[in-house]
């Protein structure tokens, strides 16, 4: 984990131009976007558009695409390990495992993941902070494209120091949080804004706790229950049977000797 | 037969007709050509219904099975094998409603060989698969003790499967208990998008609890349904017991679903009258407080109407429960909301139908439901009796094509429907604004929708003149409708390669990519300089400052709601101009003559006055600009000459990338 691979956004130099949006989706072969029913527009995530950005009112420009967790909700919830976390450090997937339950969507803190809904073989689409780029030793073609140095490639406490000394530097242009930094234990794609982005999740209120660990705390239960349930059950089962023997013994020695 | 029976089946059949007319969709065209299913709302209700409550509702199973097998309770004996085939069915129609929803159903298998421990699901797949065997192994006997199956294998495997009741019932609690419960924890994982009131850390207790009660009265209501449809007696003490039980569990669930929500604070939240108060107290209300309370009392416990009533209400509200918690309760984005297709329906209620159908079948042709209780007289025709079609009655023989019509009609009336619904699902590709050559620019009707303004390289159809490497594209620069071959490259390489796109590009909107030409191009014969956007923004305080130009209450920051440069710069205009200063803000930039003698010779004179030993004496004077060296340099920023360059291999890479 020394040297993680992340992105620093930082929203106050993004000027909205979609350079980045074009060259993901040459990057990827993502083609043209299709509106599904009840969708007014294209501005959101699809499964043709790994990185979009969010215009929030005061010409505020937000990049969203898949943060890369460190520890991923999306990776503990897949059940084949479709989803994973590669050793370098981006979250990928792997088509060939993938069935389908699309657990990943409803895992994800950030809405990220999206699905192929009118394929009749649908997979899971997402930002791979363009995996084969980096072994190649690129960067990340979103990053690459635009113009205004809002995006910065690098490692993840270099970009963290980096972001420090931006808000240090100038306390009054930013939001004094680097997003990203803790949440849900700590994300690849780091944000620096002069708003506050809770519309980029689902709560103003991240925990920093890995969504994984809740997860965990239910599933270590299993070998216990295993363990407790079965004894429970033979033991109640044994006790009950032995009592009736016992019992039917009593009354056909009571009837026996009745006899006698 | 009774002729209730006989209607039941008709619509039962009527149903799995119209499963069929769906299935054929669903696999042909995928999940979003019959459901609503978004990337908003991921599960929806084959998910909350056919897996979530489905195997809520075979819970009976394995509560009936430890009650007699376990805790030696006898007089419960003849509802075991309806539970433990109602579970069996139940579980096998979980799995094949996966196969709807799944989207790669083929790949179904996959969690046996490839592990992830750390998945709930995971565990819930794996509990689920080994519990489905182990209901059929503990339902075997029931199959095998039908006299057309007297072989020696058949006799041997049937004494070995009863000798293993005991840990088969065991093996099944433990796996029971164990996903029961854990299809609650699969919403350990989303604390932010489901509903404070729904989610809890003690959820797969909740789940695991509600679940007992439910399959105590998902075996109380079947057994009523089969008493009614079948035509015999109830076992009306023993269903009081169930009742009675079902109570004190349903109790225990209030405790433990109240006091959680005490302990977190959040229990007031169910009084503040939002939606999802108002479902949550409609949930609780009907799956367990009311059944809990009702069941408390004698006479209704021994009734079957009363029975009846508090089985339905619990059933229905678990249903609700498990369906708040995958669909309800959950948090979309807004304008997402999640109401399931007709075809979701059909497919859910026809997967209902045809396991009915199967359950029917079993009943009537092995031992499923004993007289063993006091009056109990099944009237089921053919058990343990291997008949024939000849000497049936006509109305028997009748029935399988009463039977085939009413599938069939159920799937004409499906199909009549289906290619409706798949109109407006199946999206039409949207058609972006094109240009090509020899024709304007005409952004698409629907703005909303018009995604890319994709411009087409030239060269590709008709090859450029000048530079065969050299992007050339036809744009309509003003947007006035009036096409101009546009050199990209030379005008990367002039302001300055990748880091210069902003200079013309910073005022991206969907529809207007582009500052006009006229931003800069306000004099005919010489280059200008460009509104540097970048430089602006730093010095007004970053995005804060965007009110400074464009006011506040622009609804759009565009290039239309920009304040004209000569209101704030008005008196770098020169004073001597021939041009009156633009006040139209399309025309942002004085002529290039005026710009340099307003804002260079002001500035150059303002410095030196004040410091004037740090600038040389030449600094405000005329030859500091108007010198044939200089004149030299800004000649060689001309396109003609500047194209002469090499392009750069990254220049080349991004022209095709940004139009």
């Amino acid at each position: 984990m020394s040297r993680v691979p992340a992105i620093l956004v930082d929203t106050t130099r993004c000027t909205g131009c979609e350079a980045c949006v074009l060259a993901c989706k040459e990057e990827n072969h993502l083609g043209e976007d299709r509106l599904r029913p009840g969708q007014e527009t294209v501005d959101g995530l699809s499964s043709t558009r790994f990185t979009t950005i969010l215009r929030r009112p005061g010409e505020h420009f937000v990049k969203q695409q898949c943060r890369h967790c460190l520890d991923p909700a999306c990776v503990s919830a897949c059940l084949v390990g479709a989803m994973q976390k590669s050793p370098e450090g981006p979250v990928i997937y792997d088509s060939e495992l993938c069935i389908g339950c699309r657990y990943c969507l409803v895992a994800c803190p950030y809405g990220i993941p999206r699905y192929e809904w009118d394929e009749s073989v649908p997979y899971v689409r997402k930002c791979t902070l363009c995996y084969p780029r980096l072994t190649e030793g690129k960067e990340p073609a979103c990053v690459e494209a635009c113009p205004h140095e809002a995006l910065s490639f690098g490692s993840r406490e270099a970009l963290l120091a980096e972001a420090h000394r931006r808000l240090a530097s100038a306390p009054q242009r930013y939001v004094q949080h680097v997003y990203g930094e803790h949440e849900v234990g700590g994300t690849s794609v780091l944000y620096l804004a002069d708003v506050s982005l809770g519309f980029l999740g689902w709560s103003d209120h991240l925990s920093d706790e890995p969504l994984p660990l809740l997860s965990w705390a239910s599933l270590k239960k299993v070998p216990p229950v295993i363990v407790g349930m079965g004894t429970l059950m033979g033991g109640i089962h044994w006790v009950i049977r032995r009592r009736m023997q016992l019992a039917a013994r009593a009354a056909e020695e009571a009837t026996g000797g009745e006899d006698d | 037969m009774t002729d209730r029976l006989t209607a039941l089946k008709t619509t039962l059949w009527t149903l799995v007709g119209i499963l069929a007319a769906v299935t054929a969709v669903r696999f042909t065209w995928g999940l979003g050509s019959v459901t609503h299913l978004s990337d908003a709302a991921p599960w929806g209700l084959w998910i909350g219904f056919d897996v979530m409550s489905g195997v809520a509702l075979a819970a009976g199973g394995f509560v009936l099975a430890a009650t007699v097998y376990i805790f030696g309770l006898e007089r419960y004996r003849p509802f075991v094998r309806p539970a433990v085939l109602t579970a069996l069915l139940g579980y096998a129609a979980v799995a094949v409603g996966l196969l709807y929803d799944l989207g790669l159903p083929w790949r179904i298998w996959h969690p046996v060989l490839h592990w992830q421990h750390r998945s709930v699901l995971f565990e819930v797949a794996m509990c689920v698969m080994l519990y489905l065997t182990v209901l059929a192994l503990e339902f075997a006997p029931t199959v095998l003790e039908h006299p057309r199956l007297s072989g020696r294998f058949f006799r041997g495997a049937l004494k070995t499967l009863k000798k293993a009741t005991i840990p088969l019932v065991i093996t099944g609690i433990v796996l029971s208990t164990l996903h029961q419960s854990s299809l609650g924890s699969l919403f350990l994982i989303t604390p932010y998008r489901l509903h404070p009131l729904w989610y809890s850390h003690i959820i797969y207790l909740l789940y695991f609890v509600s679940a007992v009660g439910l399959g105590l009265m998902m075996v109380t209501l079947e057994s009523l349904l089969s008493a009614w449809f079948m035509g015999h007696q109830a076992h009306r003490r023993e269903l009081s017991g169930l009742g009675l039980a079902a109570s004190v569990v349903l109790w225990i669930y209030l405790a433990l679903r109240l006091g959680d929500l005490a302990m977190r604070g959040v229990l007031g939240m169910a009084l503040d009258g939002s939606r999802q108060a108002d479902l949550f107290l409609l949930e609780i209300t009907v799956s367990a407080v009311a059944p809990a309370t009702l069941l408390l009392f004698r006479r209704v416990r021994s009734s079957l109407g009363g029975l009846a009533l508090c089985s339905v209400l619990t059933v229905s509200g678990m249903i609700l429960y498990r369906l708040d918690t995958s669909i309800l309760a959950f948090a979309r984005p807004e304008g997402f909301a999640y109401f399931p297709s007709w075809e979701e329906f059909a497919v859910s209620i026809g997967i209902v139908a045809s396991f009915a159908l199967i359950f029917i079948f079993f009943v009537e042709h092995f031992r499923v439901y004993d007289d063993v209780g006091k009056g109990a007289r099944p009237v089921i025709r053919t058990s343990h009796d291997p008949a024939t079609l000849f000497g049936l009655q006509p109305s028997v023989r009748a029935a399988p094509r009463r039977y085939s019509a009413a599938a069939l009609a159920g799937m004409t009336v499906a199909l009549v429907f289906l290619p409706m619904a798949r109109k407006g699902s199946i999206p039409s590709p949207t058609s972006p604004a094109r240009s090509v050559p020899g024709q304007v620019l005409v952004p698409d009707s629907g703005a909303g929708r018009t995604l890319l303004l994709a411009t087409r390289r030239l060269s590709e159809d008709a090859p450029a003149t000048k530079e065969q490497d050299h992007l050339l594209l036809l744009i309509d620069g003003n947007q006035n409708g009036n096409a101009v071959l546009f050199d990209h490259d030379a005008h990367i390489e002039r302001m300055g390669a990748d880091s210069s796109c902003g200079t013309c590009h910073h005022l991206s909107l969907p529809l207007d990519r582009t500052a006009p030409c006229s931003a800069c191009h306000r004099d005919m014969y010489d280059t200008t300089v460009t509104f540097d956007h970048r430089a602006h923004e730093e010095a007004l305080g970053g995005n804060a400052g965007c009110a400074q130009c464009h006011g506040a209450d622009a609804p759009v920051k565009s290039y239309e709601s920009a304040t004209a440069c000569m209101e704030c710069h008005a008196a770098d205009a020169a004073s001597s101009s021939i041009i009156d200063p633009p006040r139209d803000r399309w025309l942002a930039a004085v002529s290039y003559e005026d710009a340099m003698h307003g804002l260079c010779v002001k500035c150059h004179e303002r410095e030196k006055e004040k410091s004037p030993d740090r600038y040389a004496s030449y600094l405000a004077e005329c030859r500091n600009c108007h010198d044939p060296d200089l004149r030299a340099r800004l000649q060689a920023l001309e396109p003609a000459k500047s194209s002469q360059v090499e392009p750069q291999a990254g220049t080349q890479r991004r022209a095709r990338r940004v139009p």
